[in-house]
């Protein structure tokens, strides 16, 4: 490291808010999916 | 209350000592896994004798998921479970009647495993009474909770996983404080920094033991 | 909140995500391109401010955990497992996802992907406790071990957390300064306030949803009764279930 202090880094950045928006997304959408699924079984 | 955890520990150690071959397979086990440490390592006989209070503990962790298993084994097998709860003993005395029993069987294997140890690693053999001490606030910290998930693991799936899927993260600090004051008590400890690990120890024990035993009577009634 | 009833839409759940998405934009968006560069860590601190938010959610979700263990032990009310088995899941992800900031974190920071910093350490150890209670219900066949069982271990786990952490702090205190920043100031609170909320709003967006899957699969699983047997579970259903 340059005196202490950190150069550059996004693609660090990028990669800990990529990772955790889509991994959170992603169950998201697999929670709704699987909730909208059941209801219209229920309904029936 | 106190004749019936004097009933339910002698019952425990009455059927592990005449299943006692299963016991000392239990340290068969546990010295091999210090044998494969000294493999695993090489013979770097600085870094074996650095380490030689953690393969300690690693192989009695391990050691111990065999050893929680086994005493519930007659519970399992000859269904003791249902029959020990219909007599009047309450569930809390069954757990540390059992857990009691677990403990002494744990310091022993412990005990059995520190020759070992001395003769892989040759860390020294100074302070070994303390050791010893140390062995059992560990393993008494290993066998509270253990005893609280072994009722549960030998009743469900996939048992041999389980035991030490939920135990190994919960006894982290036990290792920790285990280690550390097994590791200054045979290499020195200019600083006497061994009676902190120590109360760490004492202090698991003081929070688990009581707990487990409370909650022990979910696990197994019906 | 949700129960155990699935003929309203989950309005609430979608509702608590819709604002998620939109307080974690914003958030992020200033976190990223409005908040000013700190001055050691670079760009690399802006990580801190979707880390820090996952830390609370996550702690959030466990702490509601351990609470639903203990008034699933005390009201035997299935709408409690149902509660326990989402915030299990839900901290869980955060948690993993929290150890994974923390490494990605690390790696410019201090050169390696772990420092065995206390705070991350534990919650490294949280995980696997927290994932072996899942792989506890995933064994367990019947509901109402399944529910005791896993309100036992949560109980316990939650306990220990403290005791973790105590240990990690001093078994590292001779190597390790504290790692992560502590002081926060002026226009860095903004983002992470912002995302701290988004963050919590998205942890109760989806334990709303899994716990309205849980409850239902809990239906499932007890709806159909065999005449020839009653089950241990139809009868806690039958007593206090529907309460």
């Amino acid at each position: 490291m340059t005196g202490g202090i950190v150069v550059g880094g996004w693609e660090f950045v990028v990669a800990a808010y990529g990772i955790t928006f889509s991994v959170l997304g992603a169950y998201a959408v697999s929670l709704i999916v699987r909730v909208r699924g059941g209801k219209g079984r229920e309904e029936n | 209350m106190m004749r019936q955890l004097f009933a339910a520990t002698h019952k425990d150690l009455l059927l592990s000592w005449r299943s006692r071959a299963q016991a000392s397979a239990v340290v068969i086990f546990g010295a091999t896994t210090l044998l494969l440490f000294s493999f695993a390592v090489g013979p770097n006989s600085a870094a074996l004798r650095q380490n030689a209070g953690g393969f300690l503990w690693v192989a009695l962790l391990l050691s111990s998921t065999l050893a929680l298993a086994e005493s519930y084994r007659a519970e399992i097998e000859q269904r003791a479970l249902e029959g020990l709860l219909l007599l009047p003993a309450s569930p809390r005395a069954l757990y540390y009647g059992k857990a009691l029993a677990n403990w002494l069987q744990l310091l022993l294997v412990g005990i059995g495993l520190v020759p070992v140890m001395i003769v892989l690693y040759d860390p020294g053999s100074s302070n070994l009474l303390p050791l010893v001490g140390v062995l059992a606030l560990g393993t008494a910290g290993l066998s509270a909770p253990g005893t609280l998930y072994a009722a549960m693991a030998s009743q469900a799936r996939a048992q041999q996983v389980l035991l030490p899927l939920l135990l190994f993260p919960l006894v982290v600090p036990v290792l920790l404080a285990a280690v550390k004051a097994s590791s200054l008590l045979l290499l020195g400890d200019p600083m006497g920094q061994a009676g902190s690990w120590v109360l760490l120890l004492a202090a698991f024990n003081g929070v688990f033991w009581p707990l487990c035993g409370l909650l022990f009577g979910q696990v197994v009634e019906e | 909140m949700a129960g155990p009833s699935n003929e309203k839409r989950p309005w609430v759940g979608y509702g608590f995500l819709a604002l998620a998405v939109l307080l974690l934009g914003t958030g992020s968006y200033i976190g990223l391109a409005v908040a000013p560069r700190e001055h050691y860590m670079g760009e690399v601190q802006r990580i801190m401010y979707v880390h820090v938010p996952t830390a609370w959610s996550a702690l959030l979700c466990f702490t509601f955990a351990f609470v639903s263990s203990i008034a699933f032990l005390f009201r035997h009310d299935w709408k409690w497992d149902s509660r326990l088995e989402a915030t299990l899941e839900v901290g869980v992800l955060l948690n993993f996802l929290l150890c994974m900031q923390g490494a990605i974190w690390a790696k410019p920071t201090w050169g390696v992907w772990w420092d065995w910093d206390p705070r991350l350490t534990t919650t490294a150890v949280m995980l696997f406790s927290f994932i072996g209670i899942l792989a506890l219900r995933r064994f367990v066949d019947d509901p109402v071990r399944r529910a005791t069982w896993a309100a036992v271990a949560t109980i316990v786990a939650f306990a220990d957390v403290p005791i973790v952490y105590f240990s990690v702090k001093w078994w590292n205190s001779l190597h390790q300064v504290q790692s992560t920043p502590q002081t926060v100031d002026g226009p860095m609170i903004t983002p992470l306030r912002v995302n701290a909320f988004g963050m919590l709003s998205l942890a109760i967006g989806l334990i709303t949803l899994r716990t309205r899957l849980a409850a239902r699969r809990l239906q499932n699983e007890m709806a159909p009764p065999l005449p020839e047997r009653e089950t241990s579970s139809e009868r806690v259903a039958a007593a206090g279930g529907e309460a």
